[in-house]
């Protein structure tokens, strides 16, 4: 397109020249401080930019009368373009918005018998003005297009962007990588079977079927969905978007996966205790209801066992802050080995432990605590060089009929569960104590 | 800013008849630190950094502007006319050599003669012209250029300083160095791909040429091909190696300048 309009400018520069006899016709954009780019010369000739601030042309009031080179300081370039030195030179103002100092620029190599068309030269100068906008705007609109396209494929999202003609879309590296596609334009129909592709690869396509289906018919929709694809979950978001007044649309895809890693690591922190690796208090209060909603709708009853470690004062006494902890550690993940995969275990803060259970039968929670004490009192924990002999006492509470708010519900249990602890220490620790069904 | 300033110039000497130095690419005014006394004692001195060179290097080039000779001979024409010089002794290293025949033919009211050391008007061979260089050699030289600047000069200097003088390839290097990589690879993609050799034949200004008999980027051919192509110039080829003479052998320069200049 830019050639095209450059070629009219040569054309006009050529007929100048031979209508006048000059040595020399140049077509100028030039912008209010004088920097000159010189758009197409006849005869053809390469020219890198110049400046004419300080040339004299701008300050001259021009006619249609060519005037003595000599009062004119011209680049060099100018000079080295002409076949002898410029004698005489005229300037056709033609300026335009982004450079009101445009111009044709006329050279002779002698002072020459006034042609007779010289006087109609100035006619030009519209011509000239019109055709340096249009290239200007054929220039402006091919560096829009470079500039999108450098734009679209630093985007760190797959992007597949529907025209609103319905016929054509392009789509960037990313998108074209995910889709086993070549990047740049398409044909919109050819995307669609690679957009199918990709969904139905999708772990939960299934899903993404049922909630795109609700969309169909609208072409106003705009979701955003979960596509997980093997080990990798996409951020996929769809809205209209409006070209020339039509309804394209647009598809975003934006890998996720880091990002859902790295807050499903923290929500963990948030959850467990440091020391031990064990879910903390605050999700075990979260997490009991969960289980008691579970278990009811099974028909299951729930048990919660208190587990507290016997003379743990003592311990830390004898050996240490430090050791202490080794000994948390190991109880918890002697418990944690003693449980079912199923079974919730928490540190509720110090020594002090709490499982909660599913449970089929009455006698199961007391079974289950029996086990966790024996896991924790049959062999002595190793810390270091010393073997350490602890032991726990654990009170366990069961609830069969499940009915009213998941969280009093433990809250009854665990309050029931801590005065069967506190009889199983009065009663000499390292032993398990259930209390009566309430 | 003046010119003068955004070029870094500098006035200097107790002469009277005023002389100017242009340096060549890769190197800065400073290039004439070996000759500068010499030439102080006896002129009027103007000296500057030609655009995207020195430490402003990267505020006085323009891509456009200096895309070709031209522009740095209009950046020339515009400092000497912005200082009000007239018929003045022309230095000029590589590059400015050209630079100056592209001034001085535009306009010979600024010069009454010229030294060029080290000229060429064209690197690339042609019929019946050598000028060095094959296009395969520059499209490897810009290549490497673009790919790791800093491992190019490390190979560059050496061979263009042509000679074992560590200090006048640690001075090329720190200056090289200077340019910013862009600019550089620019500046010499416009050297290496300028024919001059038209401007060459219109200069009317006296003109010696000084040119070493071993220069990787001037063959003899180039000097005396200059030498029957400039009216009224004369060629002197010192028995040196490298393209910068004014830095390895000051002493044999100023010899031919006493002859010449004295």
């Amino acid at each position: 397109m830019i050639p095209t309009f450059s070629e009219a400018l040569y054309e006009l520069c050529g007929f100048a020249r031979v209508a006048c006899d000059a040595a020399l016709v140049m077509a100028l954009e030039v912008d209010e401080e004088g920097r000159a780019i010189p758009v197409a010369s006849s005869p053809p000739h390469h020219f890198t930019g110049f400046n004419l601030d300080k040339s004299g042309i701008f300050e001259t009031g021009w006619s249609y009368l060519p005037l003595a080179a000599d009062s004119f300081r011209l680049p060099t370039a100018v000079v080295h373009a002409l076949p002898d030195r410029p004698a005489s030179l005229l300037f056709v103002p033609a300026p335009v918005d982004h450079a009101p100092n445009s111009g044709l620029l006329l050279f002779w190599t002698t002072i020459p018998a006034p042609a007779p068309l010289v006087q109609h030269i100035p006619l030009l100068a519209s011509s000239v003005a019109n055709t340096l906008m249009t290239r200007r705007e054929a220039a402006r609109q091919m560096a829009m297009r470079d500039q999108f396209n450098d734009l679209l494929d630093s985007v760190p999202s797959g992007i597949v962007l529907f025209d609103g003609d319905g016929q054509s879309a392009v789509i960037n590296k990313r998108a074209a990588d995910l889709l086993a596609a070549v990047p740049g334009p398409h044909r919109a129909r050819d995307l669609a079977a690679p957009m199918r592709a990709l969904r139905a690869r999708c772990d939960n396509h299934a899903a993404l079927d049922t909630a795109y289906a609700a969309h169909v018919g609208n072409v106003d929709y705009a979701v955003s969905m979960h596509w997980i694809v093997g080990e990798r979950t996409y951020d996929v978001d769809t809205h209209p978007v409006s070209g020339d007044g039509q309804h394209g649309r647009i598809w975003l895809f934006t890998d996720v996966t880091a990002e859902l890693q790295l807050s499903a690591r923290l929500r963990g922190l948030a959850d467990s205790d440091s020391l031990t690796g064990l879910s903390n208090r605050r999700y075990f209060e979260q997490r009991s209801a969960q289980i008691i909603t579970a278990a009811h709708s099974d028909g299951r009853g729930i048990a919660v066992l208190m587990v507290d470690v016997d003379h743990f004062k003592q311990i830390n006494d004898t050996y240490g802050h430090p050791v202490g902890d080794e000994v948390l550690k190991a109880v918890a993940t002697r418990c944690r080995g003693a449980l079912r995969e199923q079974d919730l275990l928490a540190r509720f803060g110090g020594e002090e432990f709490v499982v909660l259970l599913a449970t089929s039968g009455d006698d199961e929670a007391g079974l289950v605590a029996e086990r966790l004490r024996q896991a924790i009192a049959r062999v002595p924990i190793t810390v270091g060089d010393v073997d350490i002999s602890v032991s726990v006492s654990i009170g366990a509470a069961t609830r069969n009929a499940l009915d009213g708010d998941g969280r009093d519900v433990v809250q009854a249990l665990v309050t029931r569960a801590d005065s069967a602890l506190y009889d199983a220490k009065r009663a000499g620790r390292n032993r398990v104590r259930l209390s009566a069904s309430a | 800013m003046s010119w003068f300033e955004t070029l870094r110039g500098r006035r200097t000497g107790t002469g009277n008849p005023t002389l100017v130095l242009s340096h060549g690419f890769g190197t800065d005014q400073d290039a004439w630190t070996s000759l500068r006394p010499w030439f102080e004692a006896r002129f009027d001195v103007v000296s500057f950094d030609l655009a995207g060179c020195g430490p402003m290097g990267a505020e006085s080039y323009d891509f456009e502007r200096h895309g070709s000779m031209f522009g740095y001979a209009d950046d020339l024409v515009e400092l000497m006319d912005e200082l009000g010089l007239q018929r003045c002794t022309y230095v000029g290293h590589s590059m400015s050599c050209m630079i100056g025949a592209a001034a001085a033919s535009a306009r010979p009211d600024l010069f009454e003669r010229m030294v060029m050391i080290g000229a060429s008007p064209r690197y690339l061979n042609d019929a019946d012209y050598v000028g060095g260089f094959e296009q395969e050699n520059l499209d490897q030289l810009f290549e490497s250029m673009a790919a790791n600047y800093q491992a190019w000069v490390a190979g560059f200097a050496p061979i263009v300083v042509g000679v074992d003088d560590r200090e006048a390839i640690a001075d090329f290097s720190r200056t090289l160095f200077q340019m910013r990589p862009d600019i550089a690879l620019n500046t010499s993609r416009t050297i290496f791909e300028s024919d001059m050799r038209q401007a060459v034949l219109r200069v009317t200004t006296p003109v010696h040429l000084i040119q070493t008999s071993a220069d990787i980027a001037v063959p003899i051919q180039v000097g005396e091909w200059l030498a029957g192509a400039i009216p009224n110039a004369s060629l002197d080829i010192i028995d040196a190696a490298g393209h910068l003479p004014h830095m390895t052998a000051p002493a044999e320069v100023i010899r031919i300048l006493e002859r010449h200049l004295g």
